[in-house]
């Protein structure tokens, strides 16, 4: 900071990248410019704080689980897994083996929505307008299937709750899920073309070395982007991953087009697994027994830290409970945390003001879920 | 890779489009769509869970009017749409089936106080 005071320049200056501009998505970078050259950036979270860890010490599990959406807007269901999962473990309910197929489907589902949305934002950063409209044209058509099943286009209210889920599936959700495979497989092929302005754009910015993606603390695809064959559904299953195939696909690179690439290849791996539990899912209950809305959260007693893989990467909820009708300390850990803070901070030193919403944007993150 | 991108203009001009034109044409809504609630004051027996549950306190049981308090004696449900995050635990909640979420999602008012449904207001 003093050293670049000392050089002023003329073409010196600082100015803030968001939280209103269209390209950051309610969060704010402070960069430091030397004409179109940014020289330091200075991330200021703090503008979408909505104090969730707080707010969820004064509600019951039930109504937690309706906020838990609210974490992260663009990959709720996958939050409310893991608030479910934290809330199962303290108050030791076994979850039927349908609602457990149920919320991996669901899960995966989501994920492939959430990938949508960030090949979107990546062309809207990068003023590739038609990429933009497509990918949301065909992420809208997997929200209708998750109105379909939890009555909410984006917010599932909790669809996945302590205890299972809140209803069964409806009438031939299975084959609507289904039906929706080939779409997202022509938006998968769609989003890997080769396309060379996409290349010019992506190939060797921002990159990050498989050492400091260790050190800042990166997990999800920006992990797997830079070498590292980390993910917590193979790592520390979850649900029914471990009787699922799937591969983690990983490449070396470290730049933004290989943590995109890492994230379009999980597409694939997300549409297996929901085949797969599709064509395993038992019948049969998807509660456990006797659960009600009002969860007697005064029979838990305990602390639990819990994590899953989102689609972001490692997302996890820590809660104790002290017999209260509430919990006496929840914590959130978002992915987007590291890769917002520290990683953003430092790729975004010494490059062209233009690669700043690629290389953004190639981090694959959630204002929503950094703040909180 | 040329010769690709001019298939896929060819195809997309005789391809339906995403969209739909509204308000002429509608995409239909899922029957368990959480949109505006429905109520039945006939079948409410006054318990006062739904407004316990609700995680945005939108609920608030309020007494009848003094015409209608001699059909209708105890407290019932008044709920405030505006404040309502469409969770439906109310519904899940209510041991009689007397709240339920419907598929009306058309909820936009000119005034802030027409977002408030009074028990009574569902039986009209
Ligand atoms: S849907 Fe949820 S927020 Fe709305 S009134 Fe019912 S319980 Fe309250
Ligand atoms: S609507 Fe249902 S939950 Fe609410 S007071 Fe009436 S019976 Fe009880």
């Amino acid at each position: 900071m003093t050293k670049i005071k000392e050089h002023n320049v003329n073409s010196d200056f600082a100015m803030n990248f968001g939280p209103a501009h269209p390209g950051s998505g309610n969060f704010a970078i402070k960069v430091e410019m030397r004409g179109e050259r940014v020289l330091k950036a200075t991330a200021d979270p703090g503008y979408l704080h909505r104090g969730f860890e707080k707010m969820m010490e004064y509600r019951e599990p039930m109504q937690n689980a309706v906020m838990s959406d609210r974490v992260c807007v663009l990959e709720p269901l996958q939050w409310n897994l893991v608030h479910a999962e934290a809330v199962d473990y303290l108050m030791g309910y076994e979850i039927p083996d349908r609602a457990k197929h149920i919320r991996v489907i669901l899960a995966e589902l989501s994920r492939i929505q959430s990938h949508f949305i960030w090949y979107a934002v990546l062309s809207l950063g990068t003023g590739f307008m038609t990429g933009f409209n497509v990918a949301i044209g065909y992420r809208d058509y997997i929200l209708d299937v998750l109105n379909l099943i939890t009555g909410g286009r984006v917010y599932p209210a909790g669809y996945i709750c302590p205890g299972g889920v809140r209803k069964d599936f409806p009438e031939k959700a299975e084959n609507k899920i289904l039906e929706l495979l080939p779409k997202i497989d022509y938006m998968r092929k769609f989003m890997l073309k080769e396309n060379p302005a996409w290349l010019a754009r992506f190939k060797d910015v921002g990159i990050l070395t498989k050492r400091e993606a260790i050190k800042f603390g990166a997990t999800g695809p920006v992990l797997r982007g830079s070498g590292v064959a980390s993910d917590v559904r193979r790592d520390d299953p979850y649900e029914i991953y471990d009787e699922l195939e799937f591969e983690i696909p990983v490449m070396d690179e470290g730049d933004a087009y290989a943590r995109f690439n890492v994230g379009m290849q999980e597409i694939e791996e997300s549409m297996k697994i929901i085949t797969q539990a599709i064509d395993r899912i038992p019948k049969g209950e998807v509660k456990t027994p006797n659960l009600k809305p009002t969860v007697k959260f005064q029979q838990a007693k305990g602390e639990i830290y819990i994590r899953n893989e989102l689609s972001r990467g490692e997302g996890a909820f820590y809660m104790v409970a002290t017999g209260q009708k509430t919990p006496y300390r929840v914590k959130i850990r978002g992915p987007s945390f590291t890769h917002m803070i520290p990683i953003v901070e430092h790729l975004l030193t010494d490059v062209d003001y233009a690669d700043v919403p690629a290389i953004y944007w190639s981090l694959y993150q959630c204002p929503a879920d950094v703040d909180r | 890779m040329k010769l690709g991108i001019i298939k896929e203009v060819f195809k997309n001009v005789f391809t339906k489009p995403m969209t739909v034109l509204f308000p002429f044409e509608k995409i239909e809504i899922p029957e368990r769509n959480r949109g505006e609630h429905s109520f039945d004051i006939d079948t409410c027996i006054s318990c006062g869970a739904c407004a316990r549950i609700c995680p945005n306190l939108a609920i608030e049981m309020i007494d009848a009017p003094q015409e209608l308090k001699k059909k209708y004696p105890k407290t019932y449900p008044q709920i405030d749409i505006g404040k309502c995050c469409f969770c439906a635990l109310c519904q899940d909640v209510c041991p009689k089936g007397s709240i339920k979420l419907t598929t009306n999602v058309f909820l936009a008012t000119f005034d802030k106080d027409d977002t408030v449904r009074s028990p009574m207001s569902w039986n009209k």
